[in-house]
């Protein structure tokens, strides 16, 4: 009796332990997560969005990562040399690993993903100027990687951790090709994707060769639902266990605090808000005008109205946290007679119309956008508003310069450096800069690209900043937080300023 | 007894009509109230006012139906909205029937290549989903007021043009109007005298349907952002900025819900109570 029960117990024990280790290494769980945006195609070269890196940060790595509390740490390198004069870099690359096709992680991998990036096919993308201070890549050994660059650039290590530097598999796309890759990515990260139906969902898997703390969850789908209340209908409903930014409306936050299944996590971020102004044709070629309107549009109030908190106001286009920013740089106060003053100056008629293009799924700035037009037509601006699909405003409309007078752009500088907005933003042939041509302002943008010294270039940028004031180039409007909606079931999640999703030690109940 | 009981008792029994009652009151109170909203609401519904946003109804009675999130007065804009809508409503069936009426008319009268075209056109119009024609309209002209009736005109003249057409090859065989033919009554006088007074009984009750429908598409298209600008108030557009605050601030959308629901109530009892007289067929059901 005694020795069955002594046998049953072991059994027991042994059996319990398996199941204890197995609840340690197995991933389990789905997390189903809603993302306002289909980035259609996941080629790091490819895109400048955040919901693009809000998935593909799961599934590449740099060379190095950024945390949460934007710390650089160890990534596909596991150490680092920078030369005196800024100019070389030298990367010691992690060992044994693995692209999720099977594919060895090397050196000739990191030399394939920047030749890249800087040659022809990165030329087609939007990422290729944040990296185009690297002149060259040189393989030392399998393990080693010197970068050569033609300038210093003080950002580059921080803009290693993403987007375009994401490290890239060379034999997978020689054999299926660019086309192929951009549905099809394979990286070294902790998940791979499984499957990508354009416009509907991307689900992730798991990786189990990942060099580092593998994903404890299994899976992990996006769904791409972008409208925001339908986002939040299906969380209400429990078919979606977390809506990332920026689906969230303001308006919707009580509902959600509300419902004792569902929290809200906000986190200040780097997005930032304006309404850019077509700066060539039209009533807002003139200065004076631009300055006009600004005046004549009560910003603060319409924080602390219809944003409820989660923002911030800005005076340029950047969040405080951005290297870059001038707290001493004063906003264009709120003065209607004094907008009233300088539109009759500027010859602007009362019942002058104007457009302004906003993302139509973007229910609070929509809200933002006709609080302005209310403003505006104090000083007899008739303003109409047009809705875009985003895709179709970020492709189509501000690219080729088709917009209204005034546009919607929303930026999220991921470096945290004002150089990575202001650049993109304001110097001549820029994607983000349809309109503008200002040679003094190119030089200025220029000049700090290759400054070592971060006291001096943090002052270059100040004075980017502050000509950009000036100028009135755009409505500067607010920096808001990151706004996630959750499930409570979802645990250790901790919301990144950025959008920037590693989902590795995020479980579900 | 019973014959002179079922006899209309003076000009005034045609109110025992349920449907013509109430179609009136809710068509006439909306359309008063439309039409006096310049003087009753002169800001038009779009004072926004960032500092009483979301109040609940029924608490301040310069808000009696309370503020949207901008803090604009919903009644104001409920009232103003109905401005659009009832404009949309009526310019594109006026306009629709207009041409509708005319090529009816025109290719039931004469027959012949013209009718024949203009029928196979109509046919492919009725094939042509509205969404499809509205997007592809929308994609190409823009958005707006204007080129939202005169997209409802381009997708539903050929209802009417249809309708009388059928109504033309009926009476045009009909001995009165042979007679009047063979007195040498000029084509001109033919339709306008002869066919024209004789076929409008359907196309009013098509016109009051009509109304209704397009009011409830202007609402559904400036729902999915097609429709007319953000700013504008308009029942859809008041419907869409409302979805977000659906559980907390239900009144933002309700109301301009209900008056949509309350007009086209109100057009479809009038219309059938219409077709109830003047329509033959519906004449024979009684």
């Amino acid at each position: 009796m005694t020795r069955w029960n002594r046998a049953l117990r072991g059994a027991l024990l042994t059996s319990a332990l398996a199941l204890v280790t197995a609840a340690q290494a197995q991933p389990a769980g789905t997390l189903t997560i809603s993302s306002p945006q289909d980035p259609g195609s996941w080629d790091p070269i490819d895109t400048f969005l955040v919901n693009w890196s809000a998935v593909a940060n799961n599934i590449f790595d740099g060379l190095v990562a950024r945390t949460p509390d934007l710390k650089i740490i160890p990534g596909l390198a596991t150490e680092w040399t920078i030369s005196d004069d800024g100019l070389t870099y030298t990367f010691k690359l992690r060992e044994g690993v693995t692209f999720h096709n099977g594919e060895p992680f090397n050196a000739d991998a990191v030399k394939y993903t920047f030749d890249r990036l800087l040659g022809e096919e990165g030329a087609k993308g939007p990422q290729q100027s944040n990296y185009n201070a690297i002149d060259s890549v040189n393989v030392v050994d399998e393990k080693t990687v010197e970068l050569k660059l033609s300038r210093p650039d003080p950002v580059l290590l921080t803009k290693l951790a993403g987007y375009g530097a994401m490290i890239v598999p060379p034999a997978y796309i020689a054999e299926k090709g660019d086309e192929y890759f951009n549905t099809h990515p394979v990286g070294t990260g902790p998940f791979t994707m499984t499957s990508y139906t354009a416009r509907d969902a991307v689900e992730l898997k798991a990786y189990d060769k990942f060099w580092g703390d593998k994903a404890k969850l299994e899976n992990v789908t996006f769904r791409f639902i972008t409208e925001p209340s339908t986002a939040l209908a299906e969380l209400q409903s429990g078919r979606v266990d977390m809506v990332i930014p920026p689906s969230v409306p303001i308006g919707s936050i009580p509902t959600i605090e509300a419902d004792s299944k569902l929290e809200i996590v906000s986190t200040p971020g780097a997005t930032v808000y304006s309404l850019r102004f077509n700066t060539r044709d039209g009533i807002t070629a003139d200065p004076r005008v631009r300055k006009a309107l600004i005046m004549a549009v009560d910003r603060a109030t319409i924080n602390d109205a219809i944003l409820a908190g989660q923002a911030k106001p800005i005076v340029s286009f950047q969040s405080e946290q951005t290297f870059g920013n001038d707290p001493s740089l004063e906003a264009i106060p709120f003065d209607t007679a004094g907008a009233q003053k300088l539109l009759d100056e500027a010859g602007v008629k009362p019942g002058t119309t104007l457009q302004i293009d906003v993302r139509g799924n973007d229910s609070t700035f929509n809200e933002v956008a006709q609080a302005v037009a209310s403003y505006l037509s104090t000083v007899g601006i008739t303003a109409t508003i047009k809705p875009y699909e985003t895709n179709v405003l970020l492709n189509d409309i501000i690219p080729a310069g088709r917009t209204g007078a005034m546009w919607q752009q929303a930026w999220g500088a991921w470096t945290f450096d004002y150089d990575n907005t202001a650049y993109l933003m304001y110097h001549k042939g820029e994607r983000w800069n349809p309109y503008g041509d200002d040679p003094k302002l190119d030089a200025l943008l220029e000049s700090q690209r290759g400054m070592t010294n971060a006291q001096e270039r943090e002052k270059v940028l100040q004075e980017i900043a502050r000509y950009v004031a000036d100028q009135a180039l755009e409505m500067p409007l607010y920096n808001l937080n990151q706004i996630y909606a959750i499930n409570k079931r979802v645990k250790n999640f901790i919301a990144p300023p950025d959008s920037r999703l590693r989902l590795t030690d995020v479980t579900v109940e | 007894m019973s014959l002179i009981a079922d006899r209309p008792h003076s000009r005034w029994a045609v109110f025992r009509s349920f449907e013509l009652v109430a179609g009136l009151v809710l068509v006439g109170g909306i359309g008063l109230a439309v039409i006096l909203s310049p003087w009753l609401f002169p800001d038009n519904g779009m004072g926004v006012n960032l500092l009483a946003r979301l109040r609940a109804p029924f608490s301040d009675w310069s808000h009696i139906l309370g503020t949207d999130p901008l803090g604009r007065d919903v009644l104001g804009r409920v009232v103003a909205g109905g401005r659009i809508s009832l404009l949309v409503g009526v310019a594109s069936v006026a306009g629709g029937a207009a041409i509708g009426v005319f090529m009816g008319l025109v290719s039931g009268f004469y027959r012949g290549v013209w009718d024949m075209i203009v029928m196979r056109f109509a046919d492919v119009q009725l094939a042509l989903p509205f969404i499809l024609l509205a997007i592809t309209f929308i994609a190409i002209l823009g958005g707006g007021l204007f080129n939202i009736i005169m997209l409802m005109i381009v997708s539903q003249w050929v209802q009417y043009a249809r309708l009388v057409r059928g109504q033309v090859l009926a009476l045009r065989e009909r001995e009165f109007v042979l007679s009047a033919r063979s007195f040498g009554v000029s084509n001109f006088n033919l339709i306008w005298h002869h066919l024209l007074p004789n076929l409008l009984g359907p196309v009013i009750v098509l016109i009051t349907l009509n109304v209704a429908t397009n009011i409830l598409l202007e609402s559904s298209l400036t729902f999915l952002g097609l429709g007319v600008d953000p700013s504008t108030p308009s029942w859809g557009g008041m419907l869409a900025d409302g979805r977000t605050y659906l559980q907390t601030a239900w009144w933002v959308s309700v109301f301009p819900g209900l008056a949509i629901l309350l007009t086209v109530l109100g057009l479809n009892l009038l219309g059938d109570w219409l077709r109830d007289r003047l329509d033959p067929t519906g004449r024979t059901r009684q």
